[in-house]
């Protein structure tokens, strides 16, 4: 590894760090099995031994006989399952992309120089940064924002509105017009709550959102590909006509037959999304995957009776991961939309304080407080674009040849 | 459409090409890919062009009507067709030239049709632009000159897409839709490279026929003497950019004169010389060196050689002329003539022209 | 295999996909509880009768108490043959309400239809004989504007802007206007501007990285050494190949917008369309209706695709029917 330049993410020695000759196990699943454990026995014990209407970790700190310590430190949390969902989804993310590029540093290094040249791309990075630790950390410090009529329609910082809109102007009123405050840096609702506090609480669901549909979409769509490619024959013909119907499926009109009936929670809105986002993957795997097995090292594996899973862990999996990264951050951002569009509507999760939720609710007073409208829509708008753009750069990335196709 | 430039002086050579230049700004520098280059066809002859790829020779053929992306090439030097010369006309007055005076054809002929149009319609395309024929005329023309470049059944073809020709066949399509206005001139660049052997001499031999049924001459394009041989009635022999040797295809076989063309004639495979090649590479483009372009690889190579432009081309028969320092005043000639070489092409080229013409 | 045999293949795959569609729908309203049975037993419970007898009754009334296979044949023969039955939310048969949204949704989605497939190919292949100039770049910035600004809240600017600040359009649609009036298309100009910014920009990068690589094929040189003008060579050599891998993306991101975005663009605009329609049905908890205008956006989709695979084969003489 070290003697050989990588000169694109694909050609990666992934022996290197999943190095499974047997039974040794990578440093990368030791860490994953020590980070999943504490999570499994954490929902088994929510799941057997908290009741329905505990919370899990006052419950926990009951149990182990620490309650005044959990309380000094403020652990009174009742993660949902979707939250045990989304934890492990964050643990496969540092632990399978994030923990191997600092393993590779070269690799790293030359992947970081292809990325920088692509400026709006880098600007998409750190925006994602931003949503992704707001959106992590932000509800562990910021309380789920509250009605407050007597705080309603405060304008945000450096703008003002004409007194008469405002129940009770917290800041500063001159000539008649109420002035923000730092308190509100983008102002309140009708109902008076934080505009910043709703959408950092609304980073939250985009990122459960991105993760777990990411995860899942994953998951089936490269079992799906490399079973099809490897079983070859009817087996694949059948596998791959399914997956045409599931591409060609209208799944937006399907879920909403789903809400009609069963009523939408975002774990609802994330299965369904994702059971039905996952064709494309599962048909650019199992091309890959053909192609894979016609290649020479391959074909002389096979001889020395290495097993077919050996061949898809270890050739066709990270042949196919940077296609299959990039094909997925360019998923996300419709799933995203999605989520706002039914919560626009009102059709979402009406317990979640999503940004299509506070984009419809600023609706009818848009002409005289637009900061309601703007600041979720421009939030939203700027984590589609960044995700967009960083696919965008992704694809020119990982692909040097259309790169060189492009300059010449 | 029909062409109605002025000025066309019947007398005048067909094309006369002096001291063309050729250059593209790339990021690294100016490249300089043809570097004043004069040359001349006549009426009805055939004009090879002989080279190593990179030597300059396409860009050169394709500065003649400038179908070079211009920026980032810019094309310098006096472009004259029967005395009009094709620098001063506008883009418009040039289109009116290509196809209908000057054809060309190049050397992949599998990427050199649109894939969306059938056959006949890009012949009927290159007709119809500059001449007002009507649609069925031009399609009988079309299906005729199928028919006469060798393509059977050319009136069922005619609606057949590129994919459904042969290589071979896409080419004879190609000197179809380049024949199809009836130029003064067919620029045929590297016709035959990428078609396999047989098929190879077929299509000389057919340019050789459609030469002499329509009176055309031909610049022809190649890296190959034994393509020369069979084809050429003159030969400008290319390096880096510059001419090295020129003259008519028995002085060049025959006498080969410079250090360069004789060894081009020993990389010919049934020399039985060396046939690994020309030990070394092209100069750098971006940086040629002083004095004569062939020097560094020369292994006649002098002091003198390295200094100064690249020397004059020095006539050393009636028409042939040897652009190096040792056939000037002052030098001895002798020590570059390869006598063994000369001999031997005698009788090896004798052999050619037989092989060329029985058919 | 030939090109009709391909047709009919295809066609009749078709058929299989909206059967597919129309089960998991079938199974989905069938293991769903349904609240007009709990009504009954509830309203029996308050009445003293026995909640169970009044379940009974209620599934016999409505069929539900026949065999599985026996309903799911029912469902499909009234799915096939349009009997969609009665929309209560609206007091007519729902095929008739249907029909009446699809007349105000055609009324956009036609222009807007039409304005993109007609500037998006023009302005990628633009991009790409200027590519990496300004107006590349210009063209680009436009393409990821457009895609990535949320149809709704850019329809809501718009409207606060044009509508209610300037006074330029109307605020509130006006159903009852003649659709080939100025009024309409005042009233419209903006769900169609909304619309093509959304479904412009893919459409243009496709055709914008397609057509680079034709740009500067050898067939170009070819063209340009006949003498065809840079015009003509960019209207046939370029755009025509471009159409090719352009038809496989056009159709599908259309309808991802259609099916994605008519029903936002219409509740913003207030367009008492097929998406409006789909909404109140929802609100309304209308039964029929709702699954009846699924079934429409569920058929536009089929066809769509079928259309797209067909034209692509038409559009790409190389295609082999052997290899579908």
């Amino acid at each position: 590894m070290a003697t050989k330049k990588p000169d694109r993410f694909d050609q990666v020695d992934w022996d290197e760090f999943t190095d499974s000759t047997g039974l040794s196990i990578s440093i990368n699943t030791k860490l994953m099995l020590v980070a999943a454990l504490p999570l499994v026995a954490l929902y088994l014990f929510d799941r057997f031994r908290v009741g329905e209407r505990e919370k899990t970790f006052p419950k926990l700190g009951e149990d182990l006989g620490l309650s005044g310590l959990f309380e000094t430190l403020g652990l009174d949390y009742n993660p949902s399952n979707l939250d045990y969902l989304f934890i492990f989804t964050i643990f496969v993310f540092l632990i399978y992309l994030v923990l191997p590029l600092y393993q590779n540093p070269r690799m790293t290094k030359y992947y970081w120089s292809e990325f920088k040249r692509n400026r709006p791309a880098v600007v998409s990075l750190v925006w994602l940064g931003i949503v992704f630790v707001g959106g992590l950390l932000g509800p562990l410090f910021i309380k789920r924002p509250e009605q407050d009529i007597l705080r309603g329609h405060q304008p945000p910082a450096f703008y003002h509105i004409s007194e008469n809109h405002v129940p009770r102007c917290l800041g500063e009123v001159s000539n008649g017009r109420c002035h923000g405050t730092w308190a509100h840096p983008l102002g309140t609702t009708q109902g008076g709550k934080d505009i910043l506090d709703v959408i950092i609480h609304g980073m939250t669901i985009s990122m459960k959102i991105a993760f777990i549909t990411t995860l899942i979409v994953a998951t089936i769509g490269i079992t799906f590909g490399t079973v099809s490619a490897f079983s070859g024959g009817w087996v694949d013909e059948i596998m791959m006509r399914f997956t045409d119907i599931v591409i060609s499926f209208p799944t937006f009109i399907l879920f909403l037959l789903v809400l009609y009936i069963y009523g939408a929670t975002l774990g609802m809105f994330i299965f369904v999304f994702a059971i039905f986002s996952w064709g494309g993957t599962a048909r650019y795997v199992r091309s890959k995957a053909l192609s894979v097995t016609e290649e020479e090292f391959i074909k002389a594996t096979n001889i020395s009776g290495a097993s077919k899973y050996r061949i898809i862990r270890k050739h066709v999996v990270p042949n196919t991961a940077s296609s299959i990264i990039t094909q997925l951050t360019l998923l996300i951002p419709g799933f995203i939309l999605f989520e706002a569009q039914l919560a626009f509507l009102g059709l979402g999760d009406s317990e979640l304080p999503s940004w299509g939720q506070l984009i419809a609710s600023g609706r009818s007073d848009l002409s005289f407080a637009p900061w309601i409208v703007l600041a979720p829509g421009f939030v939203l708008f700027l984590t589609i674009l960044a995700f967009n753009f960083l696919g965008d750069a992704l694809l020119d990335a990982l692909n040097p040849q259309a790169e060189a196709e492009a300059d010449k | 459409m029909s062409s109605n430039l002025p000025d066309f002086d019947e007398d005048a050579p067909l094309l006369e090409v002096e001291d063309l230049s050729t250059t593209f700004r790339t990021d690294a520098g100016t490249l300089l890919a043809v570097d004043g280059i004069d040359f001349t066809v006549r009426k009805g002859e055939t004009v090879c062009i002989v080279g190593e790829s990179g030597s300059g020779k396409t860009v050169a053929t394709e500065s003649i009507t400038r179908l070079i992306k211009e920026p980032p090439g810019q094309v310098d030097g006096t472009i004259r067709n029967k005395g009009l010369n094709l620098m001063e006309l506008s883009e418009k007055e040039l289109r009116s030239i290509r196809g209908n005076n000057i054809a060309h054809i190049f050397q992949n002929p599998q990427e050199a049709m649109n894939h969306c149009y059938t056959v006949g319609w890009q012949i009927v395309e290159a007709l119809r632009v500059h001449q007002d024929v009507p649609k069925k005329e031009a399609r009988a023309r079309a299906i005729d000159l199928l028919d006469r470049v060798g393509i059977a059944n050319a009136s069922a073809r005619f609606n057949d897409y590129p994919h459904e020709f042969s290589g071979g066949q896409k080419q004879r399509a190609m000197i179809a839709m380049a024949l199809v206005a009836e130029p003064d001139l067919l620029i045929a660049d590297e016709p035959t490279t990428a078609l396999d052997v047989t098929v190879q001499a077929q299509i000389l031999r057919l340019l050789n026929e459609l030469q002499e049924e329509y009176g055309m001459s031909i610049l022809f394009v190649t890296h190959d003497l034994g393509v020369v041989a069979e084809i050429a009635d003159r030969v400008i022999v290319m390096y880096s950019g510059k001419v090295m040797e020129r003259g008519d295809v028995f002085q060049i076989f025959e006498q080969p004169a410079h250090p360069y063309t004789q060894a081009l004639m020993r990389c010919l495979p049934d020399k039985g010389v060396d046939t690994g090649g020309i030990p070394g590479q092209l100069p750098d483009p971006l940086d040629p060196p002083d004095g004569c372009r062939f020097a560094p690889r020369c292994e006649h190579a002098i002091e003198d050689c390295t200094i100064g432009e690249q020397p004059a081309e020095m006539e050393i028969d009636s028409d042939h002329e040897v652009s190096c320092v040792f056939y000037q005043h002052g030098y001895d000639e002798s020590v570059v003539r390869d006598r063994e070489l000369e001999d031997d092409t005698a009788i090896e080229d004798s052999s050619t022209e037989v092989g060329a013409t029985d058919d | 295999m030939g090109l009709g045999k391909y047709i009919t293949a295809r066609v009749a795959w078709a058929g299989i996909v909206s059967l597919v569609i129309v089960t998991i729908a079938f199974i989905l309203m069938h293991f769903a509880p349904n609240p007009a049975i709990q009504q009954a037993a509830t309203d029996a419970a308050l009445q003293g009768n026995d909640p169970q007898e009044a379940i009974e009754r209620a599934e016999e009334l409505r069929g539900l108490d026949r065999p599985i296979h026996v309903q799911y044949l029912d469902f499909l023969q009234n799915v096939y043959t349009l009997n969609w039955g009665w929309s209560e939310y609206r007091s007519q048969p729902v095929p008739q309400a249907l029909l009446e949204g699809l007349y105000y949704s055609a009324q956009y989605s036609v222009p807007w239809t039409i304005l993109t497939l007609l500037i998006g190919p023009l302005v990628g292949v633009y991009s790409a004989i200027n590519m990496y100039s300004w107006k590349d770049h210009l063209a680009t910035g436009f393409a990821f504007f457009g895609f990535a600004i949320p149809n709704f809240f850019f329809g809501i600017i718009l409207l606060l802007v044009f509508a209610i600040w300037l006074g330029w359009v109307p605020v509130i649609y006006n159903p009852d206007v003649a659709v080939f009036s100025l009024e309409n298309i005042r009233q419209l100009i903006l769900p169609v501007f909304v619309l093509v910014t959304g479904s412009i920009g893919g459409i243009m990068r496709v055709s914008r990285n397609e057509s680079a690589e034709f740009l500067n094929a050898d067939f170009m040189k070819t063209a340009k050494a006949k003498g065809v003008s840079p015009m003509r060579a960019y209207a046939y050599h370029v755009m025509r190949p471009t159409m090719v891998p352009l038809s496989t993306t056009v159709v599908g991101q259309l309808l991802a917008i259609f099916l994605g975005s008519s029903v936002l663009v219409e509740v913003v605009f207030g367009i008492p369309g097929l998406g409006r329609l789909t909404f109140n049905a929802l609100i309304n908890q209308d039964t029929n209706l709702v699954l009846g205008s699924l079934l429409v956006f569920t058929f536009i989709g089929v066809v769509g695709n079928l259309i797209e695979d067909l034209v692509f084969t038409i559009l790409d003489p190389r295609i082999s029917y052997d290899d579908r």
